[in-house]
């Protein structure tokens, strides 16, 4: 098992000052060349969508050509589009690569392809190498699962390609990553609970936002303003937690919330 | 005619909730998300029951999407009801599965581990009957792997499906295990 501490945090920091090439997923999709930010050069949407499939498929093997297109464009491309595709993607991360010369960033091993991630920063990944900081020490050593998690929370600036939200090969990685975003604010919430309660009130609703029904944010957020001495704040979350509960799933809050409220209204 | 094909894909979320009642019971409670990734739509549910009508009524919209705009009642009333009934034979089987979850989390993980294991072992029939048919109409020995890339592209295909199968056994125990403990 690893034992992380604060050089695991700089690695990652500087893993992002090293990269040659950057790539912005979470709320958005930008591409960082060496500090040259690529703009619209990318041609057809499926050179985009191709390179965005490789950026999925980042922890797999090296991908058959034809399960790319049956996966990406369901039988609707030929081998010229993806020829053509993936032309588009080299000319667009690598402008200055020789004709005839080996792609830095994107493998082939036969018809298989797959994205070479060891010069590329990828902010969703850093994301999880931070979270997995945090939840590892989380428990030993609060003060440096704080700025991992709050490195990690930063990184998130929405969902996963947003620009793709239609289209399902996107969405379970989506998924895992706005519940891995929204336990990673729910964690750090709960560290600055004692010391920053308004830093938790934002954190908690940074949650909320993600999933308005997420009952942990408000119990969280009740202690909150309990701590700030703010006692018809933390009822009114409370009633703006069993509104949404009611709203949503039509059931009421849990039990321990109630007891909560009722903590709260010193009963 | 020809018609195009169309998906609709849903992503479900259940969210486990593990909670004592006030006479210190233990209890469960299952919330569930369904989006309908196309549309974006999303629905919160408790019972599997609403899930499947947002299911249905998103395939009947993409059915009457697909009729064409000419056609009479009759025949988009015709091509809807074809297409529920294809949905609703597929929606008293499939979503049972996941109804027999909810009701009883143990029973199912046995169910999905038996399933595992006879699948296995269906797999590792069906691949010693093939084997055992390819060396008998061919002498393997003759032939020659095409290109080491070939090989190590196999390999790591392999080594792939071995680790998902560790992961999938690994994800089964610790269920067994969180269901033996509660």
């Amino acid at each position: 098992m690893i034992r992380f501490d604060d050089s695991h945090i700089d690695a990652l920091i500087e893993g992002h000052a090293r990269a040659e090439l950057k790539i912005y997923t979470l709320g958005q999709f930008k591409l960082d060349l060496v500090d040259h930010e690529i703009l619209d050069n990318w041609g057809r949407d499926k050179a985009i969508q191709l390179f965005q499939f490789f950026l999925i498929s980042r922890n797999r093997t090296a991908l058959h050509k034809e399960q790319i297109m049956d996966r990406l464009w369901e039988g609707d491309a030929t081998d010229q589009n993806f020829k053509v595709a993936l032309h588009g993607i080299n000319k667009v991360i690598e402008p200055n690569k020789k004709a005839r010369s080996k792609p830095k960033f994107l493998q082939r091993q036969g018809a298989s392809y797959k994205l070479n991630m060891e010069h590329v920063w990828l902010d969703c990944e850093a994301m999880e190498s931070f979270l997995e900081i945090g939840n590892n020490v989380s428990s030993v050593h609060p003060e440096l699962a704080i700025i991992a998690y709050q490195y990690a929370v930063k990184l998130y600036n929405g969902v996963f390609l947003p620009n793709r939200i239609y289209e399902d090969w996107t969405s379970t990685e989506r998924e895992k990553l706005q519940m891995l975003a929204l336990n990673g604010y729910i964690s750090l919430a709960e560290l600055t609970l004692e010391d920053q309660p308004d830093e938790t009130i934002r954190l908690t609703e940074e949650a909320l936002s993600i999933d308005p029904t997420w009952e942990e944010a408000y119990r969280i957020q009740m202690m909150a303003h309990m701590i700030n001495g703010n006692r018809p704040q933390a009822i009114r979350t409370f009633n703006k937690c069993k509104a949404t509960l009611q709203d949503e799933f039509g059931i009421d809050p849990l039990p321990n919330t109630i007891q909560l409220l009722k903590q709260i209204q010193g009963k | 005619m020809s018609h195009q094909d169309q998906t609709s894909s849903f992503l479900l979320r259940f969210t486990q909730k593990l909670f004592e009642d006030e006479a210190g019971e233990t209890n469960i409670q299952w919330r569930g998300k369904i989006t309908h990734v196309q549309g974006n739509d999303q629905k919160n549910f408790t019972e599997m029951k609403d899930a499947i009508d947002f299911i249905q009524a998103k395939l009947s919209t993409m059915t009457l999407s697909s009729i064409e705009e000419d056609a009479s009642d009759e025949e988009k009333e015709g091509l809807l009801v074809k297409s529920m009934d294809i949905w609703k034979k597929l929606a008293k089987s499939y979503p049972k599965m996941m109804v027999d979850a909810i009701k009883d989390p143990k029973a199912q993980v046995a169910q999905i581990q038996a399933q595992l294991t006879n699948k296995a072992g269906e797999i590792q029939e069906q691949l010693s009957s093939k084997a055992e048919e390819i060396s008998e109409k061919y002498q393997l020995e003759s032939f020659k792997p095409t290109s080491k890339s070939d090989i190590k592209e196999l390999s790591e295909q392999v080594s792939e499906l071995t680790s998902l199968i560790t992961k999938l056994k690994k994800k089964v125990d610790k269920i067994d295990k969180k269901i033996a403990k509660s």
